[in-house]
């Protein structure tokens, strides 16, 4: 009696991890989902709407993208080849430098958010990387696929790369940078970069 | 004694003529006929759109291979590229398919990462970039709006 409630119990507890297994198993999805929900409430939250709280909103929006993008993944990912003879601070001021190019660059799009749906299209894992299908509609009802690379960092997946239309970013600043440096210098692309923060 | 010069002679000129074709096959073919000094690499691709085998593989506009072969797993496109022994591939690469010109044909550029892991024979280029389609693009315009 004794030992086939002790089976029952087994099978129930092994039926709970089993449960709760298949549920963990859409992590990198339920991590996007849970950076593009936080982003679209702040920018549904009317406290915000303000114009004076531009900068508080963007500042929230900023740290909710930090939560889930590996910026130092992405940077070096772009830099690539040209990575590898760079000193620790040269690594650390370029990453700064990118995030920011990036904020700068589609800080504006994500504002102009005007209810494009975010479908979520499943998702392919493969040991420490995986890739998030997203499909983004408008509201003229054109479909927008964007796809998100991530890997594995601790228990978290962050973001080392997003393909819209099948364009990789990562590749985009990869072969952009790659033609600066070759044609000029590290230094120019850095000098550039600085450039382009301060003109904002 | 003579005849049997003459038709060795004719003989050694044919054997001459058939190796000298099939040289000219091989090289114009662009052919690998010793199994080739290169290594195999492997990618997926969501969309090919016309790559062929025998397409080159890139690095700046330099050919360093060439695709060897095409097939579908899990409806998505698994191509294998053929890499010359002395091009060495980071982990981080990535394969784009690109088109010469703007209806040209379509061929593999890969711009290399700066991982320190170098991929070895029968490894997989994580990163892809598929075909861009410029019909469905055009569609997506022209339709799009309803």
């Amino acid at each position: 009696m004794n030992v086939s409630n002790l089976v029952k119990g087994m099978l129930v507890l092994f039926s709970v991890l089993g449960i709760t297994a298949s549920a963990l198993g859409g992590a990198p999805t339920d991590k996007i989902r849970q950076t593009t929900d936080k982003i679209l409430s702040i920018l549904a939250d009317p406290s915000l709407k303000n114009p004076s709280k531009v900068e508080e909103r963007r500042r929230l929006i900023r740290k909710a993208v930090d939560e889930r993008f590996n910026w130092e993944e992405m940077a070096r990912r772009s830099l690539a080849r040209h990575w590898v003879p760079r000193t620790d601070e040269e690594r650390r001021e370029f990453v700064r430098l990118f995030a920011d190019l990036l904020e700068r660059t589609y800080m504006s799009k994500v504002e102009g958010y005007s209810g494009e749906k975010v479908l979520y299209e499943g998702e392919k894992a493969d040991g420490e990387y995986a890739t998030v299908n997203v499909k983004i509609v408008t509201k003229k009802n054109v479909d927008i696929p964007v796809v998100y690379r991530l890997k594995k960092g601790g228990d978290d997946w962050l973001v080392y790369d997003i393909s819209i239309e099948g364009v990789s970013l990562v590749n985009n600043y990869r072969t952009q940078f790659n033609s600066i440096i070759t044609q000029s210098s590290y230094e120019n692309l850095i000098k550039k970069l600085k450039e382009k923060g301060a003109q904002k | 004694m003579k005849k049997i010069d003459l038709e060795l002679t004719v003989g050694l000129f044919i054997i001459a003529g058939i190796l000298c074709l099939g040289y000219l096959s091989i090289k114009l073919g662009k052919m690998e006929v010793w199994g080739g000094k290169g290594y195999d690499l492997y990618a997926l691709f969501s969309e090919v759109g016309g790559l062929k085998s025998g397409a080159s593989v890139e690095i700046a506009g330099v050919e360093i291979g060439r695709v060897k072969n095409i097939t579908l797993e899990h409806y998505q496109a698994r191509v294998v590229i053929d890499l010359s022994e002395n091009v060495r591939i980071q982990e981080d690469a990535i394969a784009s398919i690109k088109t010469k010109g703007l209806i040209g044909e379509r061929y593999i550029e890969i711009t290399p990462g700066g991982s320190e892991k170098i991929m070895g024979p029968g490894d997989r280029i994580r990163e892809t970039q598929p075909a861009v389609n410029l019909e469905e693009l055009i569609s997506k315009f022209v339709f799009g709006k309803i």
